[in-house]
């Protein structure tokens, strides 16, 4: 028999309430997605070309900037589905920015080759712009919009993602 | 910012607190000269028909004077230290990068380097480049330093004549006073060599 007494009550719902914020602060949001709703902290890096790029040259446009590692999760099933979003949206004023997190300068223009994407990759070797981005967890998706703040931000990618990019992407160019 | 503020205040507040103190203390001393000649009572009397200062009135104005000796230098140094802190354009250094024409270097970054420090490091995109080019200049570093002599050192790396890697160097001993200083990196053509040139011109 349960014992339904307002104050026996009270008690678990309290209990109930203690357990959820307990919860809730068990699995805490990651740094990067503070970023959202700020402006995208700027950057300038060397790119596969030998060409520098700058992000607030790309102020006015839509603006997917991907971090990636070769040993973070499954970079080349990413690479191949932001290849197909930029030829797709590339026109309708969407710019595809790769930047590479890896150490191994050599070892991640070997891998980026290997890829032959037609977005710029770039090459962040000394983790300032990755420390900007407050990047814990590889990899990292961050969507900017014309007016160079951050929308949307996505940690992890898997079969399917590219579904949520593709509304994010669409929506950006909208406005 | 507030740690700055709570020095200049409680530096402030201290120099008022010594002012406040060496004014009451020289208007009491300066006030019982003036007080006694109008009336001159007998115990004064005796003193001035010697004619000299009894030894206590000797010290004592010894003591008033080198309190007003440390009172100005007090003053000074607030002064200094209200310049230093409240005043930081005053010691601000700003570096500009400027190019002239660029047919034998095409800039890639510059790197700057203040007293074996590296304070910046820039990379140039193609549109910035070019826009030097034009006559743009770029202020490379903005920045703070003590008075006194300092040395710049500037790195730009890009490519050179026939498409080569270059990277070189420019130095500059620079001597920093109170007022804000200004540098200007410059890269310009020299054309009987066939080479980029780098200087560093100090902006009196």
């Amino acid at each position: 028999m349960i014992d339904l007494s307002p104050r026996f009550g009270t008690r678990r719902l309290v209990l109930a309430a203690f357990l959820a914020i307990c919860l809730i602060r068990a699995v805490p949001a990651p740094a990067a997605a503070t970023l959202v709703g700020k402006d995208a902290p700027d950057f300038a890096l060397k790119g596969r070309d030998g060409k520098n790029l700058r992000l607030s040259e790309f102020r006015g446009q839509v603006v997917l900037v991907n971090f990636w590692a070769r040993w973070a999760g499954d970079a080349r099933l990413e690479m191949h589905a932001l290849e197909h979003i930029n030829t797709t949206y590339q026109r309708a004023g969407l710019v595809v920015l790769s930047v590479s997190v890896d150490e191994d300068l050599r070892r991640a223009r070997e891998f980026a080759q290997s890829m032959g994407v037609s977005y710029p990759i770039l090459f962040d070797t000394g983790s300032n712009v990755g420390r900007d981005y407050r990047l814990e967890k590889m990899p990292v998706t961050v969507m900017i919009d014309r007016a160079g703040v951050v929308r949307y931000l996505s940690v992890g990618f898997k079969r399917g993602d590219e579904r949520a990019y593709l509304d994010q992407i669409r929506e950006l160019l909208r406005e | 910012m507030n740690f700055k503020c709570r020095c200049v205040s409680s530096i402030l507040g201290a120099g008022l607190l010594a002012c406040a103190w060496a004014a009451t203390t020289s208007a009491a001393v300066t006030a019982a000269p003036a007080v006694n000649p109008a009336k001159p009572t007998t115990a004064a009397a005796p003193a001035v028909a010697t004619d000299a200062p009894p030894a206590d009135f000797k010290t004592l104005d010894q003591e008033v004077q080198g309190v007003k000796k440390d009172v100005i230098d007090l003053n000074k140094d607030l002064f200094v230290l209200e310049e230093e802190l409240l005043f930081p354009a005053n010691t601000q250094v700003a570096v500009f990068l400027s190019m002239d024409v660029g047919t034998f270097f095409a800039l890639d970054s510059v790197t700057v380097k203040i007293d074996n420090k590296e304070v910046t490091n820039y990379l140039y995109t193609a549109r910035e480049a070019s826009a030097l080019l034009k006559g743009g200049v770029h202020r490379l570093y903005l920045g703070n330093l003590k008075v006194g002599k300092h040395e710049l050192v500037a790195f730009f790396t890009g490519k050179g004549p026939v498409e080569r890697d270059y990277r070189r160097g420019a130095t500059i001993a620079f001597d920093k006073g109170v007022g804000a200083k200004y540098l200007e990196l410059k890269v310009t053509d020299r054309v009987p060599k066939h080479q980029p040139e780098f200087m560093v011109k100090d902006w009196e």
